[in-house]
């Protein structure tokens, strides 16, 4: 029998220390996060968004929605050119989910990730691999192609046979997600003109808080500072005693009082570009007490799901000094998932299109039956 | 491991604030948190805070005895609207309260049933899910 006191497996990694450190990887983190689905931001003593604040978090890049995309239409030789070859598109299918459908993204480095079914791998006839989302079954495959690599040029071999398998093979069609940097509009002109799409802009929410309790930073451990961060966010109430029937759950001590905080967050397609604006307006910012950043990944996208990459927690007790913690939102199973890769060997992931490895073909040496003698029944 | 993890998290709290200083938690977090719906076949019906808890902590006694209904779980947040409750477990007790959800299928001899939305070691997790973003 199983034992019921085992959960799955996590992994928390915290980082401290000044932006000025060498070691510092705020901004390279921040720059692997292709699809950002939420930023949130707690600022104490705060009744009101200060007007920079305000104007940076209203002045996020807005995005496109593009329905029913045939996905062959992202190959267009004018959208190559004027898009992909010359700046950052960030795309993604919409309301798809990783584990029930086939999801599409493309990312800023030009790169085309298709995460398919058996079914739809199969019929594509185009090179992939399996999924490390889930090892034990092999049930999903990732198809990735650079499509700035000179083999994928326009009229070349692969260009030309992912193309007719998109086209007639396998006709994916979906809702799609489209945002570009530094062109915006004007540059996914060629694929949004033969499409029906509307833009959006992202969705900024504040929310005022009284008589807030915030823990001391550096007497907390990371756990407890981030259940505290999430019953904020959520509303929850920290002010319970340990007798209460409902909830235990209180504010980590030592811990101070603050009158007033403000709460705000952006929801939509968030581009890391922007992220880093934000992060750099709360540096410059002056305060005394500590200003908390967390942004949220979207979670079914095929690249959050096979890199290991998470979004982080910021925090920070003045303008120079920020706390980063990685974490995850909605997506701890692929976090989770590709860390236990690395405790994998090569042979247990299956890959139909590799020939068998050489273990696999090794004769196996069965133990010499030696002939009964009249001495060794004696012994 | 546990001595492992209790050095690691007090070389994290007295480290100097300029010094990078990194920690790698693996396993380590003492809770689970769920955010749960529950869904009843006549939906005018409605449960407060407290009956939500009752009934989750009937259904932990039904499956896994006295020892289940003694499962320490808290009931963070709940709407009445929506029956949309917050859960934290003890992350040794989520297998057996996640089971007990599952099987719960009737309240007050009607048919019910908990659809568990999100569930993770962080609650900051909890407050976005992507899968809800709606456009028009």
């Amino acid at each position: 029998m199983q034992d019921l006191s085992r959960c799955p497996r996590n992994l928390l990694v915290c980082e401290r220390s000044s932006f000025q450190n060498e070691k510092n990887r705020v901004s390279a983190q921040v720059e692997q996060m292709h699809f950002n689905y939420k930023v949130s931001l707690l600022l104490p003593d705060c009744s009101s968004a200060p007007s920079h604040l305000d104007e940076t978090l209203k002045s996020f890049n807005s995005f496109y929605l593009i329905k029913k995309l045939p996905i062959y239409k992202l190959l267009n030789e004018n959208f190559l050119r004027s898009a992909i070859y010359n700046g950052s598109v960030y795309g993604l299918s919409h309301q798809t989910r990783i584990d029930e459908d086939n999801c599409v993204s493309l990312m800023p480095n030009g790169i085309l990730t298709l995460s398919l079914d058996k079914d739809s791998f199969e019929l594509l006839g185009f090179e992939g691999k399996p999924s490390r989302f889930n090892h034990r079954r092999c049930s999903r495959f990732v198809v990735t192609v650079n499509l700035t690599d000179s083999c994928m040029a326009p009229g070349r071999r692969n260009y030309l046979r992912l193309l007719e398998g998109l086209k007639s093979r396998l006709p994916l069609q979906t809702d799609f997600l489209l945002s570009h940097h530094p062109g915006g509009g004007a540059s996914l002109h060629p694929l949004l003109s033969c499409c029906d799409w509307s833009e959006h802009q992202p969705e900024v929410k504040f929310r005022s808080l009284t008589n807030v309790s915030f823990p001391v930073p550096e007497s907390c451990d990371p756990h407890s500072f981030l259940q505290w961060l999430g019953a904020v966010e959520s509303g929850v109430s920290g002010e319970n005693s340990s007798n209460s029937f409902l909830s235990s759950l209180i504010c980590p001590e030592p811990k101070t009082q603050t009158n007033c905080a403000l709460s705000a967050c952006v929801s939509g397609m968030l581009l890391p570009q922007d992220i880093q604006r934000l992060i750099g307006q709360l540096r410059s910012a002056d305060g005394t007490h500590s200003k908390h950043v967390g942004v949220g990944l979207v979670c079914d996208s095929p690249v959050s799901q096979e890199s290991p990459g998470a979004g982080p927690v910021l925090g920070g007790a003045d303008s120079s000094r920020f706390r980063g913690q990685p974490r995850v939102l909605g997506r701890e199973r692929a976090w989770i998932s590709s860390r236990r890769r690395e405790l994998l060997q090569p042979a247990d992931v299956p890959r139909p299109h590799l020939p068998p490895s050489l273990g696999c073909r090794r004769t196996r040496c069965l133990p010499t039956v030696m002939p009964l003698t009249h001495q060794n029944q004696e012994n | 491991c546990a001595a492992m993890m209790q050095g690691q998290t007090s070389d994290w709290k007295i480290a100097g604030p300029c010094t990078f200083h990194r920690v790698v938690l693996k396993n380590a977090s003492p809770h689970h948190y769920m955010k749960v719906h529950l869904e009843l076949e006549d939906n005018s019906n409605r449960l407060s805070a407290v009956e939500l808890k009752h009934f989750i902590i009937a259904g932990l006694k039904n499956l896994h005895g006295e020892v289940g209904a003694a499962l320490n779980f808290d009931v963070l947040k709940y709407d009445e609207g929506s029956l949309t409750a917050l859960l934290r477990v003890h992350s040794s007790g989520l297998v057996k309260l996640w089971s007990s959800l599952t099987l719960l299928g009737s309240y007050q001899n009607q048919s019910c049933a908990f659809r568990v939305l999100q569930v993770s070691p962080f609650l900051l997790a909890l407050t976005g899910n992507s899968r809800e973003l709606q456009l028009h």
